[in-house]
């Protein structure tokens, strides 16, 4: 029988495959790792580097790898795709959710964009809910959102004198959250359009006004946040309960 | 090239038989069935958790969020990746013409690969409540075994490698079959695969966190975690395929030439497929589109594997009524099928739109690796395990039962999500809708999926005991022709062979 050598030969056989792997390992993994906007300094240095958060202090660390620890990530995305009914849903007050952007993420080790969405999107949730909203949701979330299947986080809490308190990492995982999203820039709902929102990455939301209103709501988010032993239930966006209520058995 | 020279290849007709111990067969075997149901258990837990959150609510290493990334990562790296060792050992000397090369250091690659699994799976349920990089999870789908198992596993992997090269270079053929192809590129895909995804986000690391960040580090993960199933999955149940349906059918195999191209395909156009979990992610546009473009080029090799394994049993269908190997391959094909179109056409933009993020996704990974892979699994062990004890299998009846429970059990379960997850989909783009009312509308649907799981983890008990018993009860030693009539296929393999 005639046949081609490299169904005789192993050695030719393994050099194939290996040639296979690299050729696709070239072009869709090196190649777009030169992408500037996917690293932090190196190939982008200082100055025009259009930083869209800033790094995340040592607490916001910590508060990540609780996040990678609990597992977080395989029921809440951290991506707003450039669609409307995405950009309307995770909407920051009355201003869109801008989609996701190559920059946003170039602090995050290790990623959190996610695969599923068992609960909402979570990258413009920073500053939405009350710390004490949190602390909440985490010790029993059906208390917060009746229907909701999120597992009940209650190691996350110590027991005071019959009262569930907060350790350390439950303010650490807060402190996180409430980062997510917050000086990321937002649309103006009256200037978008559903064309200039496009999945490169590159949306036209560098606008002074709009990095103003976004620093706002930054620093609001903030201002409020102040996570330690005062939990004042000052903050806007829960559902009117106080720190008593996690007092509840589920 | 004409029929009879095709015929001349098949190892259904060895020149002269010799006696394989299969020891390494036995070990690797039960590595992976101990696996199996601890991973089918936490799977099934899983789904149940959807139904009932508050179930095992204050245990905090039976968290969801712990148990699901143990079940995924324990069904591919626990029980695929044992059993298809175990099948290399069973067929790579069959078809070398040859004694595996060293059945103590298959032994010995069992054990590494079982205390990295334990380990691994200790530390993704997180009992000590760790932040440390090396224990905990590395957060990332498919790569969260920490650095600690990665080196048993690799270890475990370089161990296999060794002993199956070994073995090929010892070949008294020349001629190497499809099936040693796949299990070849299986063999060196997993490794390169393995060692990108896991390591040097670690090693390049320099305070423990992963070394890379951002989206860098996304585009790894999905070309790592497209490449766990297209690259290690799936050219080790192809090569599963490639061996055992021509035996169990007792039918040469349709093309040799398709099983190349499908081969050569399967390797230059997979890898390119990982930035399709990202469609409309931040990731660029061109990205996204060649991702889309080499999804549909999969057509190729899916469909010569497809044509290859329908043409091979032209002829040979009526055999499907009794032969229970036969039975899991074909559904097997067909879901292979079902899958990759899926997949092609979910890299289309409009479709990723509502699907993305759905239970969509859910129903269509478990068709690749329950569905295809783990069927095919099931197929070689049927095939395989009575040969490797020299004794008839202990119950086509309970085979039989396996097959049906796990088929009904994956329709039920897939189908529900599929049209759930869809309806999810499409009412997530109507903002008005609050997100809490589409974890309502899903629940009925995953009261079904958890009936499906149930129905599949029934299967795999009946499966294990029925391998059990296969290997325990006692019974002298059977011969190749015995074992066939045993399975009821005396006869067909009397006509084959006047």
């Amino acid at each position: 029988m005639n046949l081609p050598t490299a169904e005789r030969s192993a050695l030719k056989t393994g050099l194939g495959v290996g040639l296979t792997f690299v050729v696709g390992l070239t072009f869709t993994m090196l190649i777009p790792s030169f992408n500037e906007n996917w690293s932090l300094n190196t190939l982008n240095p200082a100055g025009d580097q259009a930083h869209y958060h800033n790094p995340y202090t040592p607490q916001q660390l910590r508060g990540r790898l609780i996040y990678q620890r609990e597992g977080c990530v395989y029921c809440h995305t951290q991506q707003i795709r450039p669609l409307e009914g995405e950009i309307k849903r995770y909407s920051i007050g009355t201003s869109l959710a801008i989609p996701a952007n190559e920059r946003e993420y170039v602090y995050d080790r290790p990623h959190f964009l996610g695969t599923r969405r068992i609960g909402p999107d979570l990258s413009r949730e920073g500053g939405k809910y009350s710390d004490d909203w949190h602390y909440s949701h985490f010790y029993y979330p059906r208390q917060m959102v009746p229907g909701s299947i999120m597992p009940a986080f209650t190691w996350l809490f110590k027991d005071h004198e019959g009262t569930p308190v907060p350790t350390a990492d439950a303010r650490d995982l807060v402190a996180y959250v409430q980062t997510l999203g917050f000086e990321r820039e937002v649309y103006d709902p009256k200037t978008y359009t559903a064309a200039n929102g496009h999945a490169d990455g590159w949306g036209p939301w560098l606008k002074p006004q709009d990095r103003q209103a976004s620093q706002q709501l930054g620093e609001n988010a903030v201002n409020r946040i102040t996570p330690g032993e005062d939990h004042s239930p000052v903050r806007g966006g829960g559902e009117g309960k106080t720190p008593a209520d996690i007092t509840t058995k589920p | 090239m004409a029929i009879e020279q095709i015929k001349a290849m098949q190892p259904s007709a060895p020149p002269e038989r010799l006696q394989h111990e299969d020891t390494a067969v036995k070990w690797a075997l039960w590595v992976g069935l101990g696996y199996l149901i601890m991973f089918g258990t936490l799977g099934v837990i899983t789904a149940v958790k959807f139904v009932i959150p508050d179930l095992f609510y204050s245990v905090q290493w039976m968290s969801w969020s712990r148990i699901r990334p143990a079940h995924v990562q324990g069904m591919i790296f626990g029980w695929l990746l044992p059993i298809y060792m175990s099948m290399f050992y069973y067929m790579v000397p069959r078809l070398c013409g040859t004694k595996l090369y060293s059945e103590k250091l298959g032994k010995a690659t069992s054990i590494v690969w079982a205390i990295g699994i334990l380990i691994a799976t200790y530390c993704l349920l997180n009992p000590m409540n760790t932040t440390n990089i090396f224990l905990m999870t590395k957060g990332k789908e498919y790569e969260e075994y920490p650095l600690v198992s990665n080196v048993f596993l690799l270890v475990g992997w370089v161990m296999l490698m060794w002993n199956l090269c070994n073995t090929f270079a010892r070949r008294t053929y020349t001629q190497m079959y499809a099936a040693l192809w796949y299990v070849m590129g299986c063999l060196l895909w997993t490794a390169f695969v393995y060692v990108i995804g896991n390591w040097p986000s670690q090693l390049f690391s320099t305070d423990g966190v992963g070394g890379f960040s951002g989206l860098n580090d996304a585009n790894i993960n999905w070309f790592y975690g497209h490449s766990v199933v297209g690259l290690i999955a799936t050219p080790g149940g192809l090569g599963l395929a490639y061996y055992f349906l021509p035996k169990a059918a007792n039918s040469p195999l349709y093309s040799h030439k398709l099983s190349l191209i499908g081969f050569w395909t399967l390797g230059a156009i997979y890898i390119w497929n990982g930035a399709h979990h990202m469609i409309y992610g931040p990731i660029p546009y061109w990205l996204q589109t060649v991702a889309t473009i080499f999804s549909f080029l999969l057509f190729i090799p899916v469909l010569s594997v497809v044509t290859n394994f329908f043409g091979t049993i032209r002829g040979e269908w009526h055999q499907l009524r009794t032969n229970v190997p036969l039975k899991f391959i074909i559904a097997g094909t067909v879901f292979y099928f079902l899958v990759s179109s899926q997949g092609s056409f979910q890299a289309l933009r409009s479709l990723s739109a509502v699907v993305h993020f759905t239970d969509y996704i859910i129903g269509h990974s478990h068709m690749a690796l329950f569905g295809t892979f783990t069927f095919y699994a099931y197929a070689a062990v049927y095939y395989a395990i009575p040969r490797a004890y020299k004794k008839p299998l202990y119950s086509e009846g309970i085979a039989d039962w396996h097959f049906w429970l796990s088929f009904l059990g994956f329709i039920v379960f897939s189908a529900a999500l599929w049209v759930g997850g869809y309806a999810q989909g499409q009412m997530w783009n109507d903002p008005n809708i609050p997100f809490i009312e589409t974890v309502n509308f899903m629940k009925p649907f995953w009261h079904a999926r958890a009936g499906g799981g149930a129905a599949m983890l029934l299967g795999m008990i009946l499966f294990v005991w029925n391998i059990y018993k296969t290997a325990t009860v006692p019974a002298p030693p059977a011969s190749e022709d015995e074992i066939r009539v045993a399975e009821g296929r005396g006869a067909a393999a009397a006509q084959a062979n006047s």
